[in-house]
């Protein structure tokens, strides 16, 4: 979900340690057992002594790649330089598992992760999170769809509608219904191996106006109705599975036509050759990445509060979104992205109105059914 | 012996060379792709270009991924060796019902689809604490290689008369000392076979280390299956190139060696 | 010191190998039929779910036709193969049976890898007609059924020639050429005489090629396109996108049974030791 890079491993390794953390409890593994094995899966990686958070020193953790390189020098030394509070990113992915799994075994060694709206509600309710200081947090720099008592906003990206005129034409697809529509706009379109952010286009592309879409899908039938459309189309249709699985296949012009994250489209729109590429973020899902702090983080609550503030500053957040495609979560980013981009900001008023706002609380009921229905409809 | 050329054989001969070049084309195909001068996949624009050699041999990761995957692959086909050879002696001398049934105990890794072992093999080496190491890959390598050891090393005793080692006994030769003078020996051809085979099985194996491996561990296979998953390029050719050429030459060199044409 | 007795002896080199197979093999093997009963409650609730799903039913039946189709086309092409190398290569018989085993070592990996260069919308096999003129638009050969099983059926192939040609190589000629002599025409001579001799190298070998398709993921996952959901992919879709080790885990016992099943039906047409025991 957090784009930027293949999720899988990290999953994966998510819930190894969420296994490791279960057997812990269960006594079926010593301390020391769950302490190495933490170690080996890098969830502790500060048990080493080189990375160990020491007071006064924050460490904030993403899921690799690219995607830490930027954090690290855009939010991190930028705050360094301000304060002398050395920051250091760790790419090793938080997952919900994870930050979970540290807080019980009581040897917290992250400040603050980058999480997911969903992952955000579990957490708080599992009380392993501590709650957002909004007194030194600035409720006004966020989105306000992305301000929870335990989790704040900290980018934003999109499902957009991603298209290769090229291969189109130029006859390029402007709404879901184009894209449902083979006759006119003809070749393969690639969608997610997961009903995240694509069920929302199948039901606009019904005709369903944009802030009905989750009222629609509420219902059996909804849903249903939804997945059809997947149906209809499945032999037009080629799955990604991760962030870089749906770059390939227009990189490598396997379709011309997606739903895609608007951080890969941002990507993408520099690789490809000029005029091959074009995103929309017309009836596009937004949704939110979420800091969250850990109980007992070693920094303490104020430091990391503060760091939060600090990445708050709009400029940064534009220096964000120009590096890696990611959307200020501060409106007030909007009006200082250059001209050229603002069309590929996601959070930019033109592109706010446009888009819906990813329903957590739909997703939390619905997804399995749903996701269930969706494989059944495009495997055949 | 000159036979008269029949349309019933040319069928055959005709359908027999096609089937071989279906067999071997596509694998030749990485060799163009590996000396494009683009960026992309494709075959070469205007000249043929080393580039993506330069480009595997500067890039620590492949390298060391090459590295990886080498010397686990000897540890492995000598653990493989030893124990596999030794086992299928002890089943060799023992020959009975038991003995069958741990025969097939021991070839279970070949019928088991991987995804299925590798979620064992995971649930299992978390309890261990030998996810993301060596020897996690390493022991779970020997168990998928062990099969072909066994059965190679079994295949070459089937050679040998059992009252050979029986007279040995009855001369007086302790159970070691005959395992050394007379059953070895004739087991070698097997041992021979069986390490090459389990050195293959570990330097090839993916499901595995996609399953217990994360971060610290990278293996060549893995290395491929991120590059082809994360971004195509022509880097993977020029690996799988070098790969290919690998296997032609060792063999040409083994056809030259047994010119019989018993390969297999 | 009182002596073992020398079956004991024998009992000790046995023991290592087989203790470590089925401490680290089996029983983590076994482990996977407990998750599915526990995770995430106890019982059989997995299971109802499994059979209560339609796409697991379509992933079952993709993956037996997927098999199939494979087998089939492993048997005719390993089957020509076979035949030549064992009766008409003559000299060129160790070239032969070296270009059969030559893909066998080069990896499943670089395999698919080739088949997505050459397959892919923009690659070799498309490009290739397009700019001679045959086509206008490209093909679509990957990311479909046809494409997977074209793979499979390269991967694979080796795994028929090889028990059909150790059967074909216990075949004496003496019949064939009796039948001719009794003015037998050649074509007769071989569907009579020599076909039905090759029948177990045939059965080793679709078994041995159905088997391993079953649970194939390589190819299917790289060349599918998603849609060719094979139950190996569908298992680690399961733990990798929703974490869901239960439902993966009792997918992993059906494939795993359906595998045994698959085997044990075989056995009456197969000689399983020599198929797969002793099988070189």
């Amino acid at each position: 979900m957090k784009n930027f890079q293949d999720m899988t491993d990290y999953e994966v390794k998510a819930d190894l340690i969420e296994i490791a953390a279960h057997k812990y409890r269960e006594g079926k593994l010593t301390r020391r057992g769950f302490v190495s094995a933490m170690m080996v899966l890098g969830a502790l990686p500060a048990l080493s002594g080189k990375a160990m958070a020491q007071a006064k020193e924050i460490v904030v953790v993403n899921w690799g790649g690219r995607a830490s390189e930027v954090l690290q020098e855009v939010m991190c030394d930028t705050y360094t330089a301000e304060t002398g509070i050395p920051v250091i990113v760790d790419g090793s992915g938080p997952s919900g598992g994870k930050i979970r799994a540290m807080v019980e075994s009581g040897a917290v060694v992250w400040d603050l992760c980058d999480s997911g709206m969903g992952t955000a509600i579990i957490l708080e309710q599992q009380g392993v999170i501590q709650p957002i200081d909004y007194d030194i947090v600035d409720r006004g720099s966020v989105l306000e769809q992305a301000t929870y008592k335990s989790a704040v906003g900290n980018y934003v990206y999109s499902y957009v509608l991603a298209a290769n005129p090229k291969m189109l034409g130029g006859n390029v697809p402007q709404t879901w219904e184009d894209v449902w529509n083979v006759k006119d706009f003809p070749g393969m379109r690639t969608f997610r191996k997961s009903v995240r952010g694509m069920l929302e286009s199948a039901t606009m592309a019904m005709g369903v106006p944009m802030d009905e879409v989750y009222d629609a899908l509420d219902s059996e039938d909804g849903i249903d109705a939804a997945i059809d459309k997947f149906r209809q189309l499945r032999e037009n249709i080629i799955v990604w599975g991760s962030g870089s699985d749906s770059q390939n296949l227009f990189l490598q012009e396997e379709v011309s036509i997606g739903n895609i994250w608007s951080t890969r489209a941002h990507l993408l729109k520099d690789q490809m050759d000029e005029g091959s590429f074009t995103a929309s973020f017309k009836g596009g899902v937004l949704a939110p990445g979420m800091w969250v702090v850990p109980k007992n983080n070693p920094a303490g609550s104020d430091e990391v509060m503060k760091f939060i503030a600090h990445t708050q500053d709009p400029k940064l957040q534009v220096q964000w979104l120009e590096a890696i495609g990611s959307g200020p979560a501060n409106p007030a980013a909007a009006a200082l992205v250059p001209d050229e981009l603002q069309k590929w900001n996601p959070s930019s008023p033109e592109n706010l109105a446009q888009q819906i706002f990813y329903n957590d609380e739909w997703y939390g009921k619905n997804q399995v059914a749903a996701e269930e229905k969706y494989i059944d409809a495009l495997i055949n | 012996m000159m036979q008269q050329t029949s349309g019933f054989r040319i069928f055959f001969m005709t359908g027999a060379w096609m089937v071989l070049a279906f067999l071997l084309l596509p694998i030749l195909v990485v060799i163009p792709v590996s000396l494009t001068d683009t960026s992309y996949i494709g075959l070469p624009k205007e000249e043929l270009s080393l580039q993506h050699y330069v480009a595997y041999f500067q890039d620590d990761r492949w390298l060391s991924a090459t590295w990886t995957s080498i010397w686990v692959g000897l540890v492995v086909a000598v653990c493989a060796t030893v124990l596999g050879t030794t086992f299928a002696i002890g089943c060799w001398f023992l020959s009975n019902r038991a003995s069958t049934i741990a025969r097939w105990i021991l070839i279970t890794p070949i019928l088991v689809p991987p995804v299925v072992q590798s979620l064992g093999f995971y649930r299992f080496w978390v309890t261990l604490g030998l996810i993301d190491t060596h020897g996690g890959v390493i022991l779970a390598h020997t168990l998928l290689a062990l099969p072909y050891v066994s059965i190679s090393v079994f295949a070459a005793l089937a050679n040998l008369d059992p009252r050979i080692p029986q007279a040995a006994r009855s001369l007086g030769a302790s159970v070691w000392q005959t395992v050394r003078a007379v059953v070895l020996p004739a087991a070698k051809p097997g041992m021979l076979t069986g390490g090459i085979f389990a050195f293959i099985v570990s330097f090839d194996e993916i499901v595995g280390v996609l399953f217990i491996t994360v971060r610290n561990v990278s293996t060549l296979p893995k290395k491929i299956w991120e590059g082809i998953q994360e971004s195509i390029d022509p880097t993977i050719a020029s690996v799988a190139t070098m790969l290919v050429m690998l296997t032609i030459v060792v063999t040409i060199i083994t056809i030259w060696r047994r010119r019989d044409g018993d390969l297999t | 010191m009182p002596r073992l007795p020398d079956t004991l002896r024998y009992w000790f080199l046995v023991l290592p190998a087989l203790a470590i197979m089925i401490v680290f093999y089996i029983w983590p093997l076994l482990g996977i039929w407990q998750i599915s009963l526990t995770e995430p409650t106890r019982g059989l609730d997995n299971y109802t779910r499994m059979f209560d799903s339609s796409a697991v039913t379509t992933s079952f039946i993709l993956t037996f036709r997927i098999a199939f189709k494979t087998t089939i086309g492993c048997l005719i092409l390993g089957y020509i193969v076979a035949y030549v190398i064992s009766n008409f290569a003559g000299r060129v018989k160790p070239l032969m049976v070296a270009l059969v085993l030559l893909p066998f070592w080069v990896s499943v990996l670089i395999r698919s890898f080739s088949w997505i260069v050459l397959l892919g919308r923009s690659g070799i096999v498309n490009d290739t007609l397009i700019s001679s003129g045959m086509i206008d638009s490209p093909l679509r050969l990957m990311h479909n059924e046809f494409g997977v099983v074209l793979a499979m059926i390269h991967v694979m192939l080796p795994f028929a020639v090889l028990p059909m040609l150790a059967n074909m190589r216990g075949i004496s000629g003496a019949y064939v050429d009796a039948a001719r002599g009794l003015g037998a025409s050649e074509f007769t001579a071989f569907a009579k005489v020599y076909f039905p001799q090759t029948m177990p190298g045939v059965m080793s070998g679709a078994l041995l090629v159905f088997v391993l398709s079953l649970g194939f993921y390589i190819t299917p996952a790289l060349l599918g396109g998603g849609r060719i959901l094979m139950i190996s992919e569908y298992i680690t879709y399961q733990i990798q996108e929703f974490l869901n080790w239960g439902l993966g885990s009792a997918l992993s016992v059906g494939l795993l049974v359906a595998t045994a099943v698959v085997i044990a039906l075989a056995a009456r047409f197969v000689n399983l030791r020599s198929a797969l025991l002793e099988r070189k």
